[in-house]
């Protein structure tokens, strides 16, 4: 681990360096041109495992056939789009797969309805520009420009959020591997081993909805919310310690059994299914993603903290549930209704306090 | 960890395995069911031992059988079956396809004239077997699941499927695969031995096989020239030294009479349910691993298998570029490199088909794959082969329920009364009618043109049926054709119910079904059908669909007894189903007049329901019905509709009436919504409104208040209100108004009853014409 440091967050490669440099020194199978390692390394450093006394710890966890489905995508020198839900951990996914395979997770663009075509291919510097006309020193080049001089893989970040004509500046990209500078009269052929990771969002559906041109360049991969709830509740746990500490919350942490009471609906509506499977349920229109439930704790803990004894109480996790569930809508009313009556109701003893505070809020 | 090292050594590919053919031993071919590349290596093997005779695992009592199964007209898949004669009716199975190496075998013998033998107990022993075995039948399937896991953890990947297909299927060089078997098939055996709990019976299989090859030797064929097909398990207990089975302890066996046949079967099935456990999940994509095998080329099953797809995919209308099909041969490809290999396996094409071709997403694939995995082919058999444990059971139960003599091609009548007969003395004969329902229904519900089901009159509807009865010879077929969905009738027909059950999308349709296995008398299906409804259930959000669906299921629960119908699993569906109707009832409400007579029916069935069942929440449904009859927003004539509901249940008093029909009635509100209002209230227990004199009171002081245009239209609607009451009703209510009005009784009712003048008439008919946009 790197001594402490003033910076918020540094990069995977050098966060996790040693892991890196252990499965380098070990490697015995065959590397693909411009990696630094061969495609089983980087499964290990993804998934997790160990090289002689070198601990991997896993990055990510679960579905380990879609980081193999993603890793022989770049092998065949497509370009791979991870797509999912917000907070599935596809921008997660895509900085540690750069960052095993080229030791570089920096070359990003980060798609905004503001990304314009010049920053991917490339810009001026227009003073000198404008002082000393066209030239290569004059010439700002995009993380995308990089990556196929060096032959390494260049990361775009909510594709979709971009407008049409910038992502077709891709298309060309992708399937003429050469960037032309027709003012200066160049081509520049991209070197082997460069592709492009990008992550898009499910629900940016329509916002700026990708070309089939554009899909049919990508091998597609889709990222799904936590495989289980043992899974799921771990990630909350983590993510909410880490939170109240940034945060200096005056409350307990959440006790096991809040956790679990929130993760069980969370999924259970977001899956649309009991957690046993025996009944199916109407899913509510929005996301309750893992994210959210993280983020209904904490408010519950200010909350608790605040305003309450500063242990969370089913009375304040009702108000945060209703609020993260039912989004203004008729419908989710509904079904959150059907829901509190068709299930909560008949869970025993254990739930019997956070339905009453539940039904209690609807008819108030 | 050392058994993973071992199971690593099972490789078809890898192992260098000079055949060795040892003098004066049969030679032993271990393989696996259904096993393409078993076929093709046995076939290869054959070819140079030249064997006199072939040994095949398999009943021999169905050696006699085998030249149906060469017959020119036989087209695989096919199975062999022998099913007890008493009932329960117990049954083995051994499918072959194609791919079969028993098969292949089998045909080789026939090919070069040369003898072929089944050498494995009389199916009248296996079965007698699974008899005494079957208490234990639920342990035994525990400890058979557990050798398949823990063969899966020692696999790595994705379990022992894909470790064999990526091992064994794909091509072998110098008798690997011979080789390879019998490896994986002695590690199996150590893996299991003893702790399976019928070794007791393999061991016996296996002794008896023994005794069927030294039987073959003794008469004179020299033990090189023969050739065995096993299981690979096998092998490794026909080569011990163990003693065969001797004279003494074959007469020991125990045994059963049974019934051979052979019987078309199908892919789907083959995929589905068979009891290998092994390499068989797709057999469409394993006779395109057996064509590669034929063509000798190593990656032709997985072109061909991206081909299929794209090919079902661009007939059924969805886009697929040929770049998109050379992208997913290319990733699965990648992905068989990434786990060391060099051919894909059927998992690495199938990802690489849902990331490339599905756009990462499987449903958009999912038909096009069951359909290249799958398929839909089924075998035949030459005419006249087939007497399958169905038609058996067919005409045991024919006599069964003394329905024998209705097997003739002319039609009969049959009437069925199914209450108990209280008359005779046997519980057997008090139920027969409702035994023989459940029996014809079954039949209808397979499709089986021998039985025709009648309408009978309404008021006998829950315990009379009447049918219709004809013997066909396409009859005789459409039950051999059942063979396929299961053994017996009753199997069949619930087979069938689930399928349906699990294609029908609206739940409309699958409380259809679920009224079907209640006229079937089958529970177990009623509670499958049930689960799925109750999935279904979540996207409805017609309440005149979910109001038909509750009162399909308050039907059968009241009426289930008399099927002896238990159901404990249908209140939940049909509570959660009421609270959803209750719960869009009142949005529904803001309807036009057309729509609202939906609406109201579908008020009737649910407020029926509410009356017969407790466990609905009475107070629930009246809260709703009040809200709905209080609110001015709705459907005038549904709010009237909802008023007559709480009249009827004495919820409404006759202040509440009075302040109601005020409201509804008064001068303000538009003509046609006051009408529309006292249409609905109109609708239900007229003798109720007809007796309540204050009603009368409200509406005399309300036409009076109406100015003479305001009258006419009002008179338009309340005429329609008024239309189908009866010759009695309206001379009640005349009565109601004489005494209003202080007249003669008769007089009024004699205005009323009398068919209108042709001046009258023609008043009305410009009433019709009226032009209300006026108003």
């Amino acid at each position: 681990m790197p001594t402490k440091t003033k910076v918020q967050r540094l990069p995977a490669e050098q966060m996790f360096q040693k892991e890196i440099d252990a499965l380098i020194e070990a490697e015995t199978e065959s590397i693909p041109t411009g990696w630094k390692m061969s495609p089983k390394s980087v499964l290990t450093y993804i998934t997790g495992g160990k090289v002689g006394k070198t601990v991997i710890t896993p990055k990510y966890i679960g579905h380990k056939r879609l980081v193999e489905i993603a890793i022989a995508t770049l092998v065949t020198d497509r370009a791979l789009l991870l797509i999912g839900e917000p907070g599935t951990a596809k921008s997660w996914l895509s900085e540690h797969l750069t960052a095993a395979i080229n030791g570089d997770s920096t070359k990003v663009i980060q798609g905004t309805a503001g990304t314009t075509e010049e920053q991917i291919r490339y810009s001026w510097n227009y003073a000198m520009l404008i002082s000393q006309g066209p030239s290569l020193e004059a010439m700002l080049k995009s993380p995308v420009y990089h990556a196929m001089e060096t032959g390494t893989i260049a990361r775009l970040e909510e594709i979709s959020r971009c407008a049409s004509e910038v992502q077709d500046a891709l298309i060309s990209i992708l399937s003429e591997k050469r960037i032309s500078v027709p003012e200066l009269g160049i081509e520049v052929p991209a070197q082997k081993g460069f592709s492009v990771i990008a992550t898009a969002n499910t629900r940016d559906k329509g916002v700026n909805e990708m070309s089939a041109a554009l899909k049919r360049r990508f091998n597609i991969v889709v990222l799904p919310a936590p495989a289980d709830l043992e899974s799921e509740m771990d990630i909350v746990k983590t993510r909410v310690t880490q939170l109240s500490e940034n945060l200096d919350l005056n409350a307990k942490l959440p006790e096991q059994e809040v956790i679990e009471k929130v993760c069980t609906i969370f999924r259970e509506l977001r899956l649309g299914v009991t957690l046993d499977g025996k009944q199916k349920l109407k899913p509510t229109t929005g996301v309750l993603s893992t994210a959210e439930a993280i983020s209904l704790l904490a408010n519950s803990m200010a909350l608790a903290g605040s305003f309450g004894n500063g242990t969370i109480s089913d009375y304040d996790l009702a108000a945060g549930l209703q609020g993260a569930i039912v989004k203004d809508e008729e419908k989710d009313m509904l079904a959150w209704k059907e829901y509190l009556e068709n299930i909560l109701k008949k869970r025993g003893l254990k739930w019997s306090g956070l339905y009453k505070e539940c039904k209690e809020l609807n008819h108030g | 960890m050392g058994e993973k090292i071992q199971i690593k050594e099972i490789n078809g590919r890898m192992i260098d395995a000079s055949i060795q053919i040892q003098e004066h031993q049969p030679v032993i071919f271990g393989i696996r069911h259904l096993s393409p590349a078993g076929a093709w290596n046995l076939r290869k093997l054959l070819d140079e031992v030249m064997p006199q005779l072939v040994l095949v695992e398999g009943p021999s009592d169905f050696t006699e059988e085998l030249r149906y199964l060469t017959d020119r007209n036989t087209k695989p898949p096919i199975a062999i079956m022998a099913y007890t004669n008493e009932t329960p009716i117990r049954t083995i199975l051994y499918p072959f396809a194609e791919y079969s190496p028993e098969y292949q075998a089998i045909l080789w013998a026939k090919e070069h004239q040369k003898e072929c033998r089944f050498i494995d107990l009389p199916s009248g022993v296996f079965l007698a077997f699974s008899r005494i075995s079957r208490k234990d039948e639920t342990l035994g399937e525990e400890g058979h699941m557990s050798v398949y896991r823990k063969l899966d953890e020692l696999s790595g990947e994705d379990g022992h499927e894909t470790f064999w297909e990526r091992t064994m299927e794909h091509f072998s060089e110098n008798h690997g695969y011979w080789k390879g078997a019998e490896v994986f098939g002695k590690n199996l055996r150590e893996l299991t031995e003893d702790t399976e709990c019928d070794y007791a019976e393999i061991v016996v299989r296996e002794a008896y096989m023994k005794r069927q090859i030294k039987e073959a030797i003794e008469a004179g064929i020299a033990p090189e020239k023969i050739v065995v097909v096993t299981g690979a398990y096998h092998v490794e207990g026909l080569k011990r030294s163990t003693a065969e089975l001797s004279d003494q302890e074959l007469k020991q066996l125990p045994f059963v009479e049974v019934q051979k046949t052979l019987m078309p079967y199908s892919y789907y099935r083959l995929s589905s349910r068979s009891g290998y456990g092994a390499g068989n999940k797709a057999p469409s994509y394993y006779g395109l691993l057996w064509e590669a095998h034929q063509r000798e080329e190593a990656d032709y099953a997985a072109r061909s298998y991206f081909s299929k797809l794209a090919f079902w995919q661009r007939k059924n209308g969805n886009m697929v570029s040929s770049a998109e099909v050379i992208e997913a041969v290319r990733l699965s490809f990648s992905l068989a490199e990434l786990q060391g290999y060099q051919i894909p396996a059927l998992r690495d094409l199938r990802d690489a088909a849902t990331t490339c071709m599905g756009h990462g997403n499987f449903g958009e694939i999912a038909q096009a794959v069951a359909d290249t995995e799958i398929g839909t082919i089924i075998g035949s058999l030459p005419q006249g082969v087939s007497r399958t444990s169905i038609q058996n059971d067919f005409y045991h139960l024919l006599d069964k329920l003394n329905l024998r003599r209705y097997c003739s091609m002319t039609a009969d009548d049959l009437h069925l009364d199914l209450r108990e007969k209280l008359t005779v003395k046997s519980q057997k004969a008090a139920f027969l009618d409702r035994e023989r329902s459940f029996f014809l229904h079954r039949l209808r519900v397979l499709g089986i043109s021998f039985v025709d089901w009648q309408q009978v009159h309404q008021e006998k509807a829950t315990w009379a049926e009447h049918w219709v009865l004809r013997w066909t010879p396409e009859a005789e077929i459409e039950i051999v054709e059942a063979q396929l969905k299961g053994d017996t009738i009753l199997l069949a027909a619930s087979f069938q119910m689930k399928e349906e059950a699990q294609k029908e999308g609206s739940i409309a349709g699958v409380a259809k079904i679920i009224e079907q296995s209640f006229l079937c008398g089958m529970p177990e299906t009623v509670s499958y059908a049930t689960a799925i409804l109750q999935k279904i259930a979540v996207e409805s959000a017609a309440v005149d669909e979910i109001a038909k669906t509750v009162q399909s299921l308050s039907m059968v629960i009241q009426y289930g007894s008399i099927r002896e119908l238990s159901s404990e699993d249908l209140i939940p569906v049909l509570e959660q189903l009421f609270l959803r109707a209750c719960l869009l009832l009142p949005a529904s409400c803001i309807c036009d007049d057309n729509a609202s007579h939906e609406i109201i029916q579908g008020m009737r069935m649910l407020n029926e329901a509410a009356l017969h069942h407790e466990f609905l929440s009475e107070e629930h449904w009246l809260q709703v019905i009040s809200d709905i009859a209080q609110r001015d927003d709705l459907n005038t004539k549904i709010s009237g509709y909802a008023a007559a509901i709480l009249l009827e249940r004495g919820k409404f008093t006759n202040e509440q009436l009075k302040l109601q029909v005020e409201r509804r009635l008064s001068k303000g509100v538009p003509a046609d919504l006051g009408a529309g209002w006292f249409e609905g209230l109109s609708m239900k227990n007229r003798y109720a409104l007809i007796t309540r004199m204050s009603l009368w009171e409200s509406l005399d002081q309300y036409l009076d208040t109406l100015d003479d245009e305001e009258f006419k239209r009002a008179l338009l609607f309340l005429r329609r209100a008024f239309a189908d009451f009866t010759a009695r009703e309206k001379s009640d209510i005349a009565e109601n108004l004489g005494e209003l009005w202080q007249l003669n009784p008769e007089q009024v009712d004699e205005v009323l009853n009398t068919p209108l003048t042709q001046e009258a008439q023609e008043m009305l008919n410009e009433l019709e014409d009226f032009d209300f946009g006026d108003i």
